[in-house]
């Protein structure tokens, strides 16, 4: 049950924007689609509403195939029973609420259209607003508006192509906290397409990266912070610091000859290029006068410059030839030295893939 | 859990609709892809048979219907002294109309606009109304007021005693005059958008740089509009170049031919040149083409004015001691292009016998009471009425149906359908006349005689106009909107019904307003095609003219005039969206 990708790809003449990729959403599952522009994610959502054809690759959703161009079949995004909030909300500028929200019941035939739209409106919490023309609403008014329309018939699947993305970042997490909700008491599988890392750690039971049209890594949020397969992954979830690491002999060594202790577990000689992953936050900063723990990485760098931030400082520092950020609450003037300690296992060796290389590596 | 329990009422109402079972692609919208195949067909039709028939016309040395042989005379005929001669002066007729009509009308632009000018709501709503003034109904008021039996000489000889000077409205310069006053309204009309639309900070900028006001139009203003005003003074062009009316009226009787009014005279007058005729029309439409595509890729290629949407508050100009000029030449304007021959055609259609002298006048009202009494005149009035009411309709809705197909749907050979719609575009309205005659005399259809044909015809004529206002409408409308229609689970065409056409209702209704203003006055596509039984308002008034009956004609130009404003108002109090202009 859920949706099932097999095989996927689309072109759009000759240029290939999918390289055939395969998931699922399981029934009940909160999955996301996570990267950057133009890495397929949205093309992926509308293949899948059947906004777009696809290629080749077959979707199926709740078991029945709903696409497969080898066998000359599509079923049009009307008879797929989907629910789908947009970007721009397309809230029906021509309609009130009340009736923006009724149309998914009425086209389908529904006969209580009534009990649907206020039900719908109840979830979303804009019942006292039915009447309005979305002229008079707020963007935030108007993304629950989108909802309410996308949930009011029952859809047995549920769509978001970055409802978020023009909010502001106030609204951003309360509605965030909204959709897990609503998507929770449905209990219909969802996808989500953001390039937002917060969108996609905080609301997903499953996210999926994507880069370039294929799918990079796919993960538990969890896993995908702290186990990130390369240099991308890495980069785009969460902040990321990368050192450039060599490897003499049975040890790893930063390019001014430190010594670096990893965590032993990725520690693999698979012949590919490593770099090594440090997040800010695991990075502890101190003026060398200050006594550091032994048994732990401790290099030393030099403060570039600093960004106060209110809880703490975040400072950049340089170590060798690389340039880490880490946070302190201790003030630091640039220029000065500073010492950086943290645990090996914190500091993880990822493949140093630049985007090619990734691409061929996953195809 | 506050509101989440309550949401947990879920068994109570949807009624689930499964989907249906698997389709095939094709079996999607298989209604729009059989309207795709109507709609292309019929445009087809439309924009190709006049010109082809044109095309075979131009090569056969007899008139439609005849049996004849195959020739190159007529194109041959193109370099005679005469069509030579009729060529230079269509365009210096054309060129020098432009040329006066884009001063006048970019200076009330930049007066009205610009400056403190005390009326400007007051201007621009008489200039609308001018601009919908018939032009041959303008050619009729001013040939009644300065012909040499008119009402200028009358004075000059009875009143002043002056013998030695007089003036002559059938010349050149006669034509010339009554285009600019016609062509004025349409130059204000599509400068004044841009000039609107400009990012105020331009000027401010040249402003706080020490330009004085006058500097700053000449240097920043008028520079910027370069490209509008390129792009209006071509339209302007094409529009005297095609104009039929006011060249019939004045230059017939003067000797001026241009190429429009030869095409006419060909055809109407023995001995007839039906060929030589055709292959005129295709060197007026070659030419008109020629503008309207340098015009259209000026349009594309306009970068130069920021419409930012935020159209500030602009200081405007002070006009100081030109205040009171500025107010005598706008006042003069609507005065020559609106009142005075208002004022004449009332006159006129209330006296028995002309005279200048309203002491001397017999009046009466035969002029009307003959209209009553007539049965034909009350036929081309219900003809024209369903002509315009109907016909723009169609040409709506044809319209509407093109651009959803080039705009939204894009299905093979939309590019195709696009050049198809936008071809009648260079065709003036007496050529496309000229295509039809040629063309129903030798289809085997039952068109020939039928109001059919002359809503044909107007349709043919303003299905650009009509295209373009749909399509610039679904182009500002978000695709999502749609989408949202189709994963909320309607249709293609339900989407279409219930979204895209709802919300583009008042481009809608001010595209049908337009054409039937279009349609309740157009003659020059109608002159070659009308007959007895479908003849229209504006051919009654221009052929009882012709027989130099102007009291009868100036009673219908007024019945014309007062059927339109209540029209106007009838049209605008119907459908709000069409008063955004």
């Amino acid at each position: 049950m859920g949706i099932s990708v097999k095989n996927l790809v689309k072109s759009f003449g000759t240029h290939t924007v999918i390289h055939s990729i395969s998931f699922d959403v399981a029934d009940g599952e909160f999955v996301t689609l996570l990267g950057p522009s133009g890495c397929g994610k949205t093309t992926t959502l509308r293949c899948i509403a059947g906004l777009d054809t696809p290629s080749t690759g077959t979707i199926a959703i709740n078991g029945e195939t709903v696409s497969d161009p080898a066998n000359n079949l599509f079923v049009p995004p009307h008879e797929r029973d989907l629910g789908m909030v947009f970007q721009s909300y397309a809230v029906w500028p021509h309609l009130t609420v009340a009736e923006n929200v009724a149309f998914p019941l009425t086209v389908k035939g529904d006969r209580d259209v009534a009990a649907g739209v206020a039900w719908a409106l109840d979830i979303v919490g804009m019942s006292k607003l039915a009447q309005r023309r979305p002229s008079e609403l707020s963007g935030g008014q108007q993304q629950r508006v989108a909802l309410a329309r996308a949930i009011a018939a029952r859809p047995q699947l549920l769509l978001f192509d970055e409802p978020l993305s023009n909010l502001d970042a106030r609204l951003r997490d309360r509605t965030r906290l909204e959709i897990s909700r609503i998507q929770r008491e449905l209990k219909v599988p969802a996808l989500y397409v953001t390039h937002d890392q917060t969108e996609a750690l905080s609301m997903s039971d499953r996210v999926i990266v994507m880069e370039a049209g294929r799918i990079v890594q796919e993960g538990d949020p969890r896993e995908l912070y702290q186990k990130p397969v390369n240099r991308f992954v890495a980069d785009f979830i969460g902040g990321a610091n990368f050192l450039h690491v060599q490897r003499v002999g049975r040890q790893w060594q930063l390019e001014n000859g430190s010594p670096l202790a990893v965590d032993p577990t990725t520690d693999r000689d698979d012949g590919r290029s490593k770099i090594a992953l440090l997040r800010p936050e695991a990075i502890r900063l101190d003026e060398p006068s200050v006594p550091t723990p032994t048994g732990q990485n401790r290099l030393t760098g030099r403060v570039v410059g600093g960004m106060y931030l209110g809880p703490h400082v975040e400072y950049i520092v340089e170590v060798g030839a690389d340039r880490l950020r880490a946070y302190s609450r201790s003030a630091l003037s640039p220029g000065s030295p500073a010492i950086l300690t943290f645990d090996a296992c914190d500091c993880r060796l990822v493949d140093d893939t630049p985007l090619t290389e990734a691409r061929s590596h996953h195809a | 859990m506050d509101r989440g329990e309550e949401g947990f009422r879920l068994e109570t109402p949807a009624v689930r609709v499964r989907p249906n079972t698997i389709r095939r692609a094709a079996a999607n919208g298989g209604v729009l892809i059989g309207l795709y195949v109507v709609v292309f067909a019929v445009v087809a039709f439309l924009a190709l048979v006049p010109l082809a028939a044109l095309v075979i016309g131009s090569l056969r040395d007899t008139s439609p219907g005849m049996p004849g042989q195959w020739t190159l005379a007529n194109w041959a005929n193109l370099v005679s002294p005469g069509v030579v001669e009729t060529l230079l002066t269509t365009l210096a007729v054309a060129g020098l109309s432009t040329a006066f009509a884009m001063a006048i009308g970019t200076a009330l632009a930049l007066v009205i606009h610009r400056t403190d000018f005390r009326w400007p709501n007051a201007m621009t709503g008489m200039l609308a109304l001018s601009f919908y003034f018939p032009s041959f109904i303008l050619a009729m008021a001013w040939i009644v007021i300065g012909s040499p039996g008119g009402v200028i000489n009358d004075i000059l000889r009875e009143f002043l005693n002056i013998e030695s000077f007089s003036v002559d409205i059938y010349s050149v310069t006669g034509i010339i005059f009554v285009m600019v006053l016609h062509q004025v309204p349409f130059v204000y009309l599509t400068i004044r958008g841009p000039i609107m639309g400009m990012d105020p900070s331009y000027e401010e900028a040249a402003r706080t740089a020490g330009a004085s006001p006058w500097r700053m139009l000449r240097r920043v203003t008028l520079p910027m509009l370069a490209y509008a005003l390129a792009s209006s003074a071509l339209l302007c062009l094409v529009l005297t170049l095609e104009q039929f009316g006011i060249p019939v009226l004045i230059g017939v009787p003067g000797h001026v031919t241009v190429l429009a009014t030869q095409i006419y005279l060909l055809c109407r007058f023995p001995p007839t040149a039906y060929g030589l005729a055709a292959a005129i029309g295709l060197t007026l439409a070659a030419i008109t083409s020629v503008a309207i595509l340098l015009q259209r890729r000026l349009a594309r290629g306009d970068r130069s004015v920021t419409t930012t949407g935020k159209a500030g508050k602009i200081t405007p100009i002070p006009l100081g001691v030109w205040r009171w000029p500025v107010n005598l030449m706008c006042g003069f304007y609507i005065a020559v292009s609106l009142v005075l021959p208002g004022l004449i055609l009332l006159y006129t259609s209330l006296i028995k016998f002309f005279t200048a002298n309203p002491f001397d006048a017999t009046f009466t009202f035969r002029n009307y009471l003959y209209i009553w009494n007539s049965e034909e005149t009350q036929r081309a009035i219900i003809n024209t009425i369903i002509v315009s009411g109907g016909g723009a309709l169609v040409g709506v809705l044809l319209g509407v149906a093109c651009s959803y197909y080039v705009v939204r749907l894009r299905p093979t050979g939309y590019r195709v359908l696009d050049a198809l719609v936008m071809l009648p575009f260079g065709v003036p309205g007496i050529v496309l006349g000229l295509g039809l005659l040629w063309a129903y005399a030798y289809l085997p259809l039952p068109l020939y005689g039928t109001l059919t044909l002359i809503v044909l015809a107007y349709v043919t004529r303003f299905l650009p106009y009509a295209a373009e206002t749909a399509g610039a409408r679904f182009v500002q409308l978000d695709r999502s909107l749609e989408e949202a229609a189709w994963t909320a689970g309607a249709s293609r065409l339900s989407g279409v019904w219930r979204i895209l056409m709802p919300l583009s209702l008042p481009s809608l209704q001010s595209s049908y307003f337009l054409l039937f203003m279009a349609f309740f006055r157009e003659i020059s596509a109608t002159i070659l095609i009308f007959t007895a039984s479908t003849s229209v308002l504006s051919v009654s008034i221009w052929s009882s003219f012709e027989q130099a009956n102007w009291g009868f004609a100036s009673a219908l130009s007024i019945l014309a005039m007062v059927l339109m404003v209540a029209m106007m108002s009838l049209l605008l109090w119907a459908m709000p969206g069409a008063r955004r202009r």
